[in-house]
């Protein structure tokens, strides 16, 4: 049985997902993550599908490792790119239906395409759902990104991006790229003033 | 293996269960009496005196007044004092959003943990482990507590706890793992915020304040926590737990 630390990815990147009040300037190397694409609102059923077909793998990849007795770790909290048919177009003006998006989930290096392929086909033999397939691993590095905590209803996020973008006015730079989620709340439960999202904004420019 | 017979284990279970519902219902003890298996009201108050060292009826009014010390008042009940006479409290923050909701027996894969509550992740990490390992954990699976005893009543190394997650009819049991349905029926709900050791808080207030002030009863069987997320990926203070009380249909 693996004596080892439980990894906490959310823990050793702390400031990749720092949460501040107001806007940063902060670097996001380079990251594994497991993602699924689509389309459409928030609430729809591609959506729900989708996440959960991604905390499936998610799961099954980490218990299939940890029956093994390797190297135990924490689930990353759920993230999400979002854009539109323009990228550039923005993310607040999106209507939602048809929006674009990819889920994320931030997953240790030592995971491997081979665990990805032999979790989906357990799935499938489960009949669960069959999205399943189209989870991915990914490497992504963002770089340069502005970033802030937003707190309230997810339509009200407008406001903290103004300030982002406010933010990146003063500081000579640009926002660039796609507008990135990161969820510290299960909005299930939590009343839509207390949700926590942190807003991360990939931005060039300057250097 | 247990440490006591299985007689004496019998024995014991039948009078915390007693113990229970002197507790929690407004049940006549010469009831309580009869379902513990007892023909008469002696045998059972001095089996229960050997076990508790109070006899039924004082048990009922010291473990009432412990349950309503939260009023300013501090009612408390000595002896010939009627239930009735009392107003029921309310202790002073919001009463609880609790849903009554009747749900479908489930199937379940099922790890035993015996002991105290709070030391149930062995048992779980058994469970997920080989059900995540089988492909067996989805975005459908449901992770539910069955909870047997009183913690208030039965000694901690007597609690037993079955850590469950929902399967289809195609999972057998292996090894360590069962099989079992959870019994559906009527249930009343609420939500627990927070962490699980904070969980003894807000069953009190369900069982020792909302089910008398509503005029129910505890059906004879087990509370189920729902799990709505996973603790290792969460806060304490984000924790989200559905306690499911069973009822005594009207």
């Amino acid at each position: 049985m693996a004596t080892q630390e439980k990894i906490d990815l959310f823990r050793t990147h702390k400031d990749e997902y720092a949460a501040p009040k107001s806007p940063i300037l902060i670097n996001v190397g380079d990251g594994i993550y497991l993602t699924i694409e689509g389309c459409g609102a928030p609430g729809g059923v591609e959506f729900a599908a989708k996440v959960g077909a991604l905390y499936g793998v998610a799961y099954t990849i980490k218990m299939t490792r940890r029956f093994a007795g390797e190297q135990d770790y924490v689930i990353g909290k759920l993230e999400a790119q979002w854009w539109g048919e323009k990228e550039g177009v923005a993310f607040d003006q999106l209507p939602m239906e048809k929006s674009s998006w990819r889920l994320l989930i931030r997953t240790p290096g030592f995971v491997g395409k081979d665990e990805l392929k032999q979790a989906v086909s357990v799935l499938l033999e489960k009949g669960k759902q069959p999205e399943v397939a189209q989870v991915r691993l990914e490497k992504m590095a963002e770089g340069k990104c502005i970033q802030m905590l937003h707190v309230g209803p997810y339509e009200r996020e407008s406001d903290t991006v103004a300030q982002m973008k406010e933010f990146a006015d003063r500081e000579g730079l640009t926002p660039l790229g796609k507008h990135h989620e990161i969820y510290l709340s299960d909005p299930r439960r939590v009343p839509p003033e207390r949700l926590k999202t942190i807003l991360r904004m990939p931005v060039v420019g300057r250097d | 293996m247990l440490g006591e017979s299985v007689g004496e284990h019998i024995r014991r279970l039948r009078l915390e269960r007693a113990a229970s519902q002197l507790k929690r219902s407004d049940k006549p003890i010469i009831k309580i009496a009869l379902e513990a298996g007892y023909e008469a009201h002696e045998a059972f108050s001095r089996a229960f005196k050997a076990m508790e060292s109070v006899s039924p009826s004082e048990f009922r009014s010291c473990s009432r007044s412990t349950l309503r010390t939260s009023t300013p008042s501090g009612v408390h009940y000595r002896g010939g004092k009627q239930l009735k006479d009392f107003n029921p409290v309310r202790s002073g923050d919001e009463s609880m959003d609790v849903k009554i909701e009747t749900i479908e027996p489930m199937r379940v894969a099922f790890v035993r943990h015996t002991g105290p509550y709070g030391e149930s992740s062995a048992a779980w990490g058994k469970l997920t482990a080989q059900l995540g390992k089988q492909g067996m954990l989805g975005a459908d699976t449901k992770f539910i507590g069955i909870c047997y005893d009183d913690p208030e009543v039965t000694p901690p190394d007597k609690l037993r706890y079955d850590a469950c997650v929902t399967v289809n009819d195609d999972f057998e049991a292996e090894g360590e793992i069962g099989v079992q349905t959870v019994t559906g029926g009527q249930y009343a709900v609420t939500t627990h915020f927070g962490p699980y050791e904070k969980l003894g808080e807000t069953y009190a207030k369900l069982l020792g304040e909302w089910l008398p002030v509503n005029g129910r009863e505890l059906r004879s069987a087990p509370c189920l926590e729902f799990y709505l997320n996973d603790p290792e990926s969460v806060e304490p203070e984000d924790l989200i737990t559905d306690i499911y009380a069973p009822l005594e249909p009207r």
